[in-house]
């Protein structure tokens, strides 16, 4: 690199990945093929166990190298296999939140949270510990140990720690897989608000479609180690499911052509897979029908 | 009966000095070895665990041939440079250092080897170099297993004898250390004597037991 800065990309893409990475000897060979990009906000890694989005997460974040492919976060290259460019991970300025272990068992939750600042700013009274500890709600267990907190605590700790250091990427690994629901669904609602706060992009790995429909702002879909289809997550996750809806047509159907027709239903009731609809975001829900030439009332299928 | 205190000051500071060479040594193959950075690791292995396997007498002459007046070290050291190790405090403290360095590898290896991945990548994420990462997350999440190791391995050292007594001999007032100076004083008859530092060394190995099994409980990991 000269220097030279690339007129064309005053914003360029949060992050922008294309790689191949190899593990395994011998018996156990995994290969996978990454392909993503994300301009601002959550890109969600969805798909089963095993396809490769931690994976994906790891090699992002400079902790597995990659055989070969680019990876530039902000325009910036971090990883190239053909010029054997390779930003080792403790200077990639990258946040990493994983779904076990991710406290320091060793401190207390304000020296979790601390831990990444120099030295001199690694006290107790650092107004910006506490500002983020107040932020997350954590001020009341400054002094605690990760021992004694509850799941969705901790991984509050740990997100405030990742932030503390602003990272120009965050990355997320399931991060609230073992916690239950309802502590799910505010986690999320917590995660969603600090981050566009502060605008820092992230990329967030999930096999729950609530959590990829409630978190992404795109999505990348992974199987069996390659990343297949990307998109919105809404498009790519509801496509081909069942969901059942029951209501009282509010108007006549307004035909949109080629057999579809758009309805507006008065007290709807939606009957989906759980994962599918976030609790409390079935309001202002619009359907569109694909109509039968001979029964054009008849909701057989709603998409 | 006058006890003399020569063989339990010498034991203690042998067994210190070889501690302290031993320590970092012992702790970084260790780590080496839980994080598979060791070429040929076999032999690495092999070799560090050898003093362990291998009869005392062995271990003493392997280090006479090693480190002895004509020894391939040994030779060069005092032709070139006067130092003459054989019959000497420093042959204590090398004889010390072999067979206390596998015990503390084969117990901090393993407490290397527990530290969690995640805990690691999250400490390489926050900005920590490797060495910084190595003092602040790995020791203090392995720390139970590297102390109790240390503290076998200075028990080990404090009751080295056949090794010791091949290469450093056994010297009244310089190299007697208390297992030494058990075995000759009960060759002498002076079996009172020879109880004196039985009790020392036996409550020392005592007080070994009972802090390395307050150590093995490991503290719940978040």
């Amino acid at each position: 690199m000269s220097g030279v800065k690339d007129v064309n990309a005053v914003h360029p893409p949060a992050v922008e990945a294309r790689f191949t990475v190899e593990v395994g000897v011998n018996g156990s060979h995994f290969k996978l093929e990454s392909e993503l990009a994300l301009e601002r906000g959550v890109l969600v890694l969805f798909g089963p166990s095993g396809a490769g989005k931690s994976l994906t997460l790891q090699a992002l974040a400079g902790l597995v190298r990659p055989s070969r492919g680019t990876i530039r976060v902000h325009g910036q290259l971090l990883f190239d296999g053909e010029r054997r460019l390779d930003v080792p991970a403790h200077k990639r300025a990258i946040g990493y939140v994983p779904q076990h272990h991710s406290l320091f068992p060793f401190c207390d939750v304000a020296e979790n949270v601390a831990f990444g600042l120099p030295r001199a700013q690694r006290r107790r009274d650092n107004p910006e510990v506490r500002a983020l500890l107040d932020e997350l709600g954590l001020a009341h267990l400054a002094s605690s140990r990760p021992a004694s907190l509850s799941g969705g605590e901790r991984q509050r700790v740990a997100l405030a720690r990742a932030l503390a250091v602003r990272p120009r990427l965050l990355l997320l690994d399931e991060p609230f897989a073992s916690i239950d629901q309802d502590g799910r669904v505010q986690l999320r609602k917590i995660l969603r608000e600090t981050l566009a706060r502060r605008d820092t992009p992230a990329v967030f790995v999930t096999h729950d479609p609530a959590e990829a429909l409630a978190l992404g702002d795109s999505l990348v879909r992974f199987e069996r180690g390659r990343s297949t289809v990307a998109g919105e997550p809404a498009s790519l996750l509801r496509r081909g499911q069942p969901v059942i809806v029951s209501g009282e047509l509010s108007g006549p159907p307004r035909p949109l052509g080629e057999g579809r027709a758009e309805v507006t239903l008065r007290d709807a009731t939606v009957d989906a897979p759980a994962e599918l609809l976030e609790q409390g975001e079935t309001s202002g829900l619009r359907l569109e029908l694909r109509t039968r030439p001979r029964d054009a009332k008849d909701p057989e299928k709603a998409s | 009966m006058s006890v003399d205190g020569f063989p339990i000051a010498l034991s203690l500071k042998v067994a210190g000095i070889a501690l302290g060479i031993v320590a970092p040594l012992g702790v970084a193959l260790a780590w080496a070895q839980a994080r598979r950075r060791v070429p040929l690791p076999g032999l690495v292995d092999a070799l560090v665990l050898l003093p362990l396997v291998l009869p005392p007498s062995v271990v003493g002459f392997f280090l006479i041939v090693l480190f002895g007046r004509n020894g391939w070290l040994g030779g060069p050291l005092e032709r070139q440079l006067g130092i003459r190790l054989v019959f000497t405090q420093s042959a204590a403290v090398i004889a010390s250092c072999v067979v206390a360095l596998p015990i503390l590898v084969k117990t901090a290896q393993p407490a290397i080897e527990a530290v969690p991945r995640e805990l690691e990548a999250v400490g390489r994420s926050l900005g920590l170099s490797p060495a910084a990462l190595f003092f602040r997350v790995t020791l203090p999440s392995a720390w139970r297993g590297v102390v109790a190791g240390l503290v076998l391995a200075f028990a080990r050292a404090v009751g080295e004898f056949g090794a010791t007594l091949m290469f450093a001999g056994n010297i009244p007032g310089r190299t007697n250390t208390m297992p030494l100076e058990i075995f000759a004083a009960y060759q002498s008859g002076d079996d009172a004597r020879a109880l004196v530092y039985v009790v020392v060394l036996t409550g020392l190995s005592a007080a070994v037991v009972l802090l390395a099994a307050r150590l093995s409980p490991r503290e719940a990991i978040a």
